[in-house]
């Protein structure tokens, strides 16, 4: 009988927490569960880390970047699993991908920006010109608008749209050129959060959304290749099983989203015009109507 | 009354099923949860139990002895009713031990159903006086969620008057606007927050100017979100809570994990026993205190418990904003694209009436002259304007009688204690009065002018009409004429129209409130929590609202001190009337113009009506008299919930 710790920063997680607990009841683990949630709260998740290692945990399953955070800074040495964060290095969580080199693993949720560029090229065929809303204050949004950089696609043109504070969204019509095709969210929690007033202003324009947070594409956004939470925390599951096992974490490499899921938005897409192939909505994860 | 451990129910919110596990463990007496269908936290599709979900919850709620309320507070669509007639139906089956209702057409529907749950009024009703709450009683209503503007005292009262079970929100998140009269979100962003889906306007930052010249105002608010309400928490003042009567302590909260619900409920429960088994000998625990405030989201507040609160309940620096869901949009303007299909041709004569609604008698004799066939006086009137005097309103029946206009009076839609006071002595007046008819704003008003006058009542947006069966109710309280929801697309007013019993007016062009709040803005900002001395400053200068997206909400503050927050942008509907031709009965909300504009824009939809009577499908706009409108008015134009198809 094991005993694993669960660090939550937000219920919106979830999912990753139920997928690693059916996968480790499925691979025959059994463990007792402390499962504490920060409920948004970022200050609090050091104190809770700290319960958790009060309980003399086998290992913590940390769901998002400051609750892994909370975690590996821990004095004792209890090991870590994490996701969905995004940029393991940059949070200084692991050394690299393949040796992470210290007491934590994971999978890290960033969908490739290689699959995303494909994906939305795939959605709108003779797209060129795609417009890339981030906020500069968020660190997994400058992760991936710096994969975007990289991308080297002669056919699209990437326009930057940054922007400082949630409040200049309030003038986006101002922010978005008249000739953009679609506009590319990426991740990252002002853009997310306030994407009732994006679309707001992208439907004026008939301009269609591709989103990366899941939420969104119910909401108004076109589509979205979007990592799966459950599937993430299975995976963590896979991990976790090793380390209880004796393996180091030091030595598990860290994955990233292997199969993401497509989100269409079937009524946003009648309304701009859009249509979706038939092998898309076959592929598609979810539907909205 | 001896208090017995069952005097007071703890009721904690629930969304899904490990919260219904932790919320029963920690000590909750009841709890009150959605099903998917119809209720008021529509954004979470995780969250809230399915058809057969919820039976297995009713049924471990009752084998834990504690009761199970269903929450069923969305306003409805004509579109959704028979959907709702279906789902009350498996709730009559599924017996939970209550539903939590906000729709008038509800109280219909469960009567011809003979629905065998009770029903209480959700918070959504703005349920705020006795006369309301009889008339509630009459449907069956055996317990009120009173609005947040009540205070302890008064709840107390009118609990001591009606004999009501009273349930109050004791802890969670709180809205600023009076419930059930925000329409920001749903005309804004058409996402009604009276249909669950509130995108929190409220949450904005926004910077106090002055109206007239836009400038901004040296405030002392420590920061810009101006209509941010803290959270409620009651947990050191439960004494006070218990001894005022209040039958049921609600926790607010649907959304939050088992863990949160959890400590709060366990937190209350421990408190209400030992409160309840030694009141002498209570103090408050101080470390579940500081608990609370450590795992605090907002700061908190008593709210209106106490009394009006004022600056003290807002959160003006925002820092400890959990979340926000939209920043301020430009609001429709007159060149956004119109979601409206053609129109079914019809074959009813078309007899058009024209209402309007203003502040004054050289506001009236305009209307009068340039083809008003109602005019409507009386209820709130924004500082610096007078409100209407017992002879200025004879004046205003002399006056529009020779124009041969009817006068309407219009009631205050909050009308709380002093409110309903006023108005039992002001209906005393009415013979002296002699008007044609009175236009309620809340079901108590309706309640006491049923009592106190014969004269023709009709119903005021406010009642938010969203579908016939309410018209139909209120056809059946004696009701001539109902408003349209504020919130109704141009599809769900057809829809409205079309099965309506009820004659209905509908709201055509104007400035429109988005909110009300109890307090007075202004005053909360500028004379630091209501400490200083009077300023007639607050009585002479009219304030506005920026928003980051720089337009201004002008707040009329009334002659309750209440203020009337405004859309930034005026509606005109000018260009589609000919599609609204099946409405019949039009209005112009005129009461913040002058005399002069109340005249133009009156003469010009008269002309335009006219023209539709009389050339029929050959009639054509002319964009001529749109420009006319625009160029006097004192705010720019818009389109408001025509730029949807559906309200969601």
């Amino acid at each position: 009988m094991y005993t694993i710790g669960i660090l939550q920063l937000t219920q919106n997680l979830d999912d990753a927490v139920h997928g690693f607990k059916a996968e480790l009841t499925e691979r025959g683990i059994h463990a007792e569960f402390h499962y504490f949630n920060a409920d948004g709260n970022i200050d609090q998740l050091a104190k809770l880390a700290n319960q958790l290692a009060e309980k003399k945990v086998d290992l913590i399953f940390a769901c998002s970047t400051p609750a892994a955070s909370a975690a590996v800074k821990l004095t004792q040495d209890i090991p870590v699993v994490f996701t969905p964060v995004f940029d393991p290095i940059g949070a200084n969580l692991v050394l690299s991908m393949a040796e992470p080199g210290g007491k934590a693993t994971g999978v890290a949720g960033m969908v490739k920006a290689d699959d995303k560029l494909n994906f939305m090229e795939r959605i709108l065929p003779t797209i060129q010109k795609i417009g890339v809303l981030y906020h500069t204050e968020d660190s997994n949004a400058i992760v991936e608008v710096a994969n975007f950089r990289k991308l080297n696609n002669p056919k699209v043109q990437f326009i930057e749209i940054p922007i400082k504070e949630a409040e200049d969204l309030s003038n986006l019509l101002d922010l978005l050129p008249s000739d953009l095709e679609a506009l590319f969210l990426p991740i990252g929690k002002v853009i997310e959060d306030n994407f009732a007033t994006i679309v707001y202003y992208t439907d004026t324009l008939e301009i269609p959304i591709i989103a990366s947070h899941a939420p969104n594409v119910p909401d108004g956004a076109l589509a979205g290749l979007v990592a799966n939470h459950y599937q993430l925390g299975k995976e963590c599951a896979v991990k976790a099983m090793q380390i209880l096992k004796g393996a180091s974490p030091s030595q598990i490499p860290v994955d990233t989203v292997k199969a993401p899921e497509i989100w269409l938005n079937q009524f946003t897409a009648e309304n701009l015009g859009i249509s979706f192939s038939e092998d898309l909505k076959e592929e598609a994860t979810e539907v909205f109507e | 009354m001896l208090l017995t451990r069952d005097s007071v129910e703890l009721l904690a919110p629930v969304g899904t099923w490990d919260v219904l596990e932790a919320a029963i463990e920690a000590g909750a007496n009841a709890v009150y949860l959605g099903g998917k269908r119809f209720n008021m936290r529509m954004f979470k599709t995780t969250a809230n139990f399915d058809d057969a979900t919820l039976g297995k919850a009713i049924e471990y709620a009752h084998r834990h002895n504690v009761a199970l309320h269903v929450t069923v507070n969305n306003l409805i669509s004509d579109r959704e009713l028979d959907n709702m007639r279906s789902y009350l139906k498996l709730l009559d089956e599924l017996k939970p031990d209550a539903l939590i209702v906000q729709d008038l057409s509800i109280l219909q529907l469960a009567r011809e159903i003979n629905l065998s749950v009770p029903l209480h009024a959700s918070i959504m009703m703005n349920t705020h006086n006795e006369h309301a709450v009889r008339a509630l009683q009459g449907y069956g209503i055996s317990r009120v969620v009173v609005n947040r503007e009540m205070s302890l005292s008064q709840l107390s009262l009118l609990k001591e008057r009606t004999g009501i079970e009273v349930e109050y929100f004791i802890h969670g998140d709180m809205c600023i606007s009076h419930s059930g009269q925000c329409v920001q979100s749903g005309v804004v962003f058409g996402q009604s927050s009276n249909r669950g889906r509130c995108l929190k306007p409220c949450r904005w930052p926004y910077q106090l100017v002055d109206a007239a010249t836009g400038l901004p105002i040296d405030d002392q608010a420590p920061g810009p979100y101006k209509l941010a309400m803290k959270d409620m928490c009651l947990y050191m003042k439960l004494p006070e809570l218990i001894q005022a009567g209040v039958t049921s302590f609600k926790i607010e909260g649907r959304m939050r994990t088992a863990d949160f619900v959890s400590g709060i409920v366990k937190t209350y429960r421990k408190a209400i026993d030992r409160y309840i088994a030694d009141p002498m000998g209570y103090t408050p625990d101080l470390q579940d205190w500081e608990n609370l405030q450590n795992t605090r989201s907002r700061d908190f507040s008593t709210c209106y418990a106490l009394g009006n609160p004022g600056a003290t309940a807002i959160g003006y620096s925002g820092k400890r904003e959990p979340r926000f869901f939209s920043q301020a949009v430009r609001e429709a303007d007159m060149a956004t694209l119109a979601k409206r299909s053609h129109p079914n041709p019809t074959n009813k004569p078309f007899d058009p009436t024209l209402s309007v609604h203003v502040a004054d008698l050289a506001s009236l004799i305009a209307a009068c002259q340039n083809g008003a066939n109602t005019i409507y006086i009386g209820g709130e009137v924004a500082k610096p304007g007078i409100p209407w005097t017992l002879q200025t309103m004879v004046q205003a029946v002399e006056e529009a009688g020779k124009y041969d206009a009817k006068v309407i009076i219009t009631t205050p839609r909050i009308t709380m204690e002093r409110e309903c006071g006023e108005l039992e002595q002001f209906f005393s007046s009415l013979p002296k009065i002699n008007p044609h008819g009175l236009m309620v704003g809340n079901l108590g008003a309706l309640t006491l002018a049923q009592q106190h006058s014969t004269l023709p009542l009709q119903a005021e947006f406010s009642f938010n009409v969203f579908n016939h069966v309410t018209a139909q109710l209120l056809k059946n309280n004696n009701v001539k004429k109902a408003t349209i929801s504020l919130e109704a697309t141009y599809e769900q007013i057809m829809q409205l129209v079309e099965n309506s019993p009820l004659p209905l007016e509908f709201i055509v062009h104007g400035s429109l409130p988005a909110m009300i709040t109890d307090h007075s803005i202004p005053e909360a900002v500028l004379t630091n929590q209501y400490q200083s001395d009077y300023d007639p400053a607050l009585d002479t200068t009219r304030y506005a609202l920026l928003d980051t997206a720089g337009q201004q909400h002008p707040i009329m503050v009334d002659q309750y001190g209440r203020s009337n927050l405004l859309f930034a942008k005026d509606l005109c509907l000018l260009p589609h009337l000919y599609s609204l031709r099946t409405v019949q009965n039009y209005r112009i909300e005129g009461q913040y113009y002058t005399p002069e504009l109340v005249g133009l824009v009156t003469k010009i939809y008269r002309e335009e009506l006219d023209k539709i009577v009389a050339e029929q499908s050959a009639y054509h706009f002319d964009a001529g008299q749109l420009e006319r409108i625009a160029a006097a008015s004192p705010r720019e134009l818009g389109i408001g919930t025509f730029r949807y198809r559906l309200s969601k």
